[in-house]
């Protein structure tokens, strides 16, 4: 093979790299941005063995209301759409309307430590898809002894 | 420690050997089918077009390596002068896998059944598209990467290996198609060594496919599925 046919296969081959590390890029962010939602706010205000509250607006469109599932433990327990009233969000200019909190009751727990997470449910353009995405940050909370309600001895270590 | 800097496009032809230049024309071909199986292929609807992308290019790359390095058609094994002599290599290969595939039915009780590779549609129309699906998958492993392997390996096991490792890690995560593909992939890329056909591999590849869909266990073969639409439904 000769010097020159040689050199175009190497620029051939520089170009096709080039053009692949683009569109890879490319993939990468429109996966990211087609399974998130930037405009989405919200905090996980409070977990404790009673209720789990908070609030979640989508900026992008903060007439309707976020669908929200609760994760105890990693494990799912509930889901519904942050519509509680929720005069403080509005007020700080969060929300255009007072209703986009959300309550969850505290489900029966062992005693011991459990950590809550929740997060928003995003359907994709084209509904093939759902994914999950953390409002706030997790809240790590405690059942003593005497306020579990699941009517059995609470097992070493909290464990369900 | 100096750099030379090249003066034209011709030095710059110097600076890569022919083994490197040959190995990065593998990785670079096997590279776009990776970034079509893994990455591409995780985008739905109208998106799906981002995988014609890589494809193309590696077709682009690849036919403008043949012409740059004045390879012809009968070079890549598009012929009909060993047509018979690659069937007559591929013949008892293909006997013994299929006769493994029907032991293996016996011995796990799959049910045998040689309509099922595509419900939806006849035999022969699955066949034949299965053939054209091996022609392109043929032309790439043989008449590219062992090709470029001989390059840097030489005529023999070493390069025939390399490129059924190559056939079987495309397959991947799917393990039993991965195995099944090694396998295929010793035997191609072999019998190309000595009789360089891609239409006779082509059809070996469609009726060996249909063979393993119609024997092995459905299950086992995860639908064929390979890269990130293995671990998906859609």
């Amino acid at each position: 093979m000769n010097s020159r046919p040689r050199s175009k296969l190497i620029h051939l081959l520089i170009s096709k790299s080039i053009a692949e590390a683009l569109l890879v890029t490319l993939v990468a962010v429109g996966f990211y941005l087609a399974n998130s939602n930037p405009d989405l706010r919200g905090v996980l205000d409070e977990a404790n063995g009673e209720t789990i509250n908070g609030w979640a607006v989508d900026e992008a469109r903060p007439w309707t209301r976020v669908e929200v599932q609760l994760f105890i433990d990693n494990e799912f327990v509930a889901d519904k759409n942050a519509a509680e009233f929720r005069p403080d969000v509005h007020k700080a200019k969060r929300a255009e309307d007072d209703w986009h909190g959300f309550v969850f009751e505290t489900p029966a727990l062992p005693a011991g430590e459990h950590e809550a997470r929740v997060y928003a449910l995003l359907p994709n353009a084209g509904g093939t898809r759902r994914t999950l995405q953390l409002i706030g940050k997790p809240i790590r909370f405690r059942i003593e002894p005497k306020q579990t309600r699941l009517g059995f001895p609470p097992q070493k270590g909290g464990a369900r | 420690m100096e750099y030379s800097r090249p003066e034209n496009g011709e030095s710059v032809g110097n600076v890569i050997g022919d083994r490197a230049l040959a190995g990065w024309e593998i990785t670079s071909v096997v590279s776009s089918i990776f970034i079509a199986e893994w990455i591409a292929s995780v985008a739905v609807d109208w998106t799906r077009i981002f995988v014609a992308v890589p494809i193309s290019l590696a077709f682009v790359l690849s036919i403008s390596s043949h012409r740059l390095r004045g390879e012809t058609a009968r070079d890549l094994g598009l012929r009909f002068d060993n047509f018979l002599r690659a069937i007559g290599l591929l013949t008892l290969p293909m006997i013994v896998t299929a006769i493994i595939c029907l032991a293996i039915a016996w011995l796990t009780g799959a049910r045998v059944d040689f309509l099922r590779w595509h419900i939806s549609r006849p035999l022969a129309v699955q066949l034949i598209l299965g053939f054209a699906w091996g022609f392109v998958q043929q032309y790439m492993l043989q008449s590219v990467v062992n090709r470029r392997a001989q390059i840097i390996w030489g005529k023999g096991w070493l390069s025939v290996l390399v490129v059924a490792a190559i056939f079987a890690g495309l397959h991947l995560p799917n393990p039993w198609l991965t195995v099944a593909t090694f396998v295929g992939g010793v035997i191609w890329a072999a019998v190309y060594q000595r009789a360089p056909n891609i239409l006779a591999l082509a059809i070996s590849h469609s009726l060996m496919t249909w063979i393993v869909v119609s024997t092995l266990p459905a299950s086992s073969l995860h639908h064929l599925r390979i890269g990130f639409k293995y671990f998906g439904s859609n």
